[in-house]
């Protein structure tokens, strides 16, 4: 069986800056990979790369035995299947809750309006907000906001889930819920890809921690590795920086 | 020098011209609303014509003034036409329409522009992430949110082309101010007449602005 994301020698450049300089990573179906590095490591442009926010410049990703870095590729296909949380929420503000999250299968023609409002209400629900349903979204903690986020990407049924730093807006206080709700996600075998500062999310629950620096990966091995026995001098000062704290 | 007098005389004739006034407006506002949301997707397209177009559209009508465009359209364009072999003669008011609405048509193109701008980037991406084409996501999301933000500036516009309607007078529009000349050229009740016209027009655009503020309360996001 051959990986779900297959990412060959992957290249992006900003103008003449370039931030990834040869990626290379293949992830299973149901892996729970985390992305921890520096800021400026080029970790969510990475991340950003698999979904084609970012347009590779060079370089060759399989999604599912797509090329999607082929040009004949139909990108909007592709990503339907991909979905995203981003850190600063970016929930739509004149749509409430239950509009957010039924917009794309209504626009996509994927769903019925009764369809899509039970697949909102049941994952509202799934997020603790079932009582939000009406809200719109600056009424919302960020916590909740961010949750909302999780349930709109969930309702295109995707299999692959990209977080980019998806607590770091946040209160300290609404950590917590938000990595509950990705616990339970990667429990339930979804395929997801954590760009993230919170050590202690990645220990608990990733398959395989990554460590990037300087548009490279520098280190990969399982958590416990990871984070006990570090190799890479880089790596180790990282962690030594962040854990210290 | 009779206020009053001029006041009771003059009035039903500015109620007439505001009729015409104001389906000059309301008419050319609404195709310029059209003409302004084409020139800006131009104006913001990937192909260098598109966007040469609409730039040499927004920068002939900012760089000339109105009544050049008034004269333009009402005299100078049917010439043209007579020379190509069209017999082609243009109302009052549709010549009034025509400059209006193009006139108004560049300035909310800009507005437009500026305001889908000023839509945060974070919104495209989400909806794109979601697997919305391009088009898709700026109809479902960027324009309902750039409307909103660029509402108070469509009021504006809106007042300004009320008020550039005046300048329909000279061709021969029958709309406020042509009343009022013709009011005054014959009583020569100049003070008096023109003071009216300031009021009604005064009152007219004050009324509209709390009106716009009313809307713009309730579409708040």
């Amino acid at each position: 069986m051959t990986a779900q994301i297959i990412v060959n020698n992957l290249h992006k450049y900003f103008d003449k800056l370039e931030v990834l300089k040869g990626i290379n990573l293949e992830i299973e179906k149901g892996q729970v990979v985390c992305v921890i590095g520096p800021s400026g490591s080029g970790k969510s442009t990475f991340l950003r790369c698999i979904n084609h926010l970012e347009e590779p410049t060079h370089g060759e990703i399989t999604i599912d035995h797509v090329i999607t870095t082929d040009p004949k590729v139909d990108i909007n296909k592709v990503r339907r299947h991909i979905g995203m949380v981003f850190q600063q929420f970016n929930l739509f503000p004149h749509l409430n809750v239950k509009e957010n999250i039924m917009m794309a299968p209504l626009e996509l023609k994927l769903k019925t309006k009764k369809e899509a409002e039970q697949k909102a209400i049941e994952l509202l629900e799934r997020v603790g907000l079932s009582d939000k349903a009406d809200a719109m979204p600056k009424q919302l903690s960020g916590g909740q906001q961010q949750r909302v986020a999780i349930a709109r990407a969930l309702a295109m049924e995707p299999d692959i889930m990209l977080f980019d730093e998806p607590t770091s807006a946040l209160d300290p206080e609404m950590v917590g819920e938000v990595l509950s709700v990705m616990k339970e996600l990667a429990s339930m075998g979804m395929t997801m890809v954590v760009v993230t500062h919170e050590m202690g999310f990645a220990n608990d629950v990733a398959d395989r921690v990554i460590f990037m620096d300087e548009g490279i990966i520098m280190e990969e091995a399982p958590p416990a590795e990871m984070f006990a026995n570090p190799k890479n001098p880089r790596t180790i000062e990282f962690l030594k920086k962040v854990l210290s704290v | 020098m009779d206020l009053m007098k001029v006041f009771s005389e003059v009035n039903p004739l500015l109620f007439e011209g505001l009729k015409i006034t104001i389906a000059v407006t309301v008419l050319s506002l609404l195709l310029a609303f059209v003409l302004g949301l084409c020139s800006c997707f131009f104006a913001l397209s990937k192909k260098a014509p598109l966007r040469w177009i609409s730039k040499i559209y927004v920068g002939l009508i900012r760089g000339t003034p109105m009544l050049v465009q008034v004269f333009y359209v009402y005299f100078a364009i049917p010439q043209l036409l007579q020379f190509m072999g069209f017999g082609v003669r243009f109302t009052p008011f549709t010549a009034g329409l025509i400059t209006l609405m193009l006139n108004a048509g560049a300035y909310m193109s800009e507005i437009f522009r500026g305001a889908i701008n000023a839509v945060n980037a974070g919104q495209m991406e989400a909806a794109r992430s979601l697997g919305l084409s391009h088009a898709q996501a700026t109809r479902k999301v960027i324009l309902p949110q750039a409307l909103r933000i660029c509402l108070p500036s469509l009021v504006n516009q809106f007042i300004i082309t009320l008020k550039d309607s005046s300048l329909i007078s000279v061709i021969g529009l029958a709309e406020i101010m042509y009343q009022a000349k013709i009011y005054q050229g014959r009583t020569m009740q100049s003070f008096a007449t023109y003071t009216w016209v300031a009021i009604f027009y005064l009152v007219l655009i004050t009324l509209l602005a709390y009106l716009a503020k009313y809307v713009e309360r309730r579409t708040e996001i």
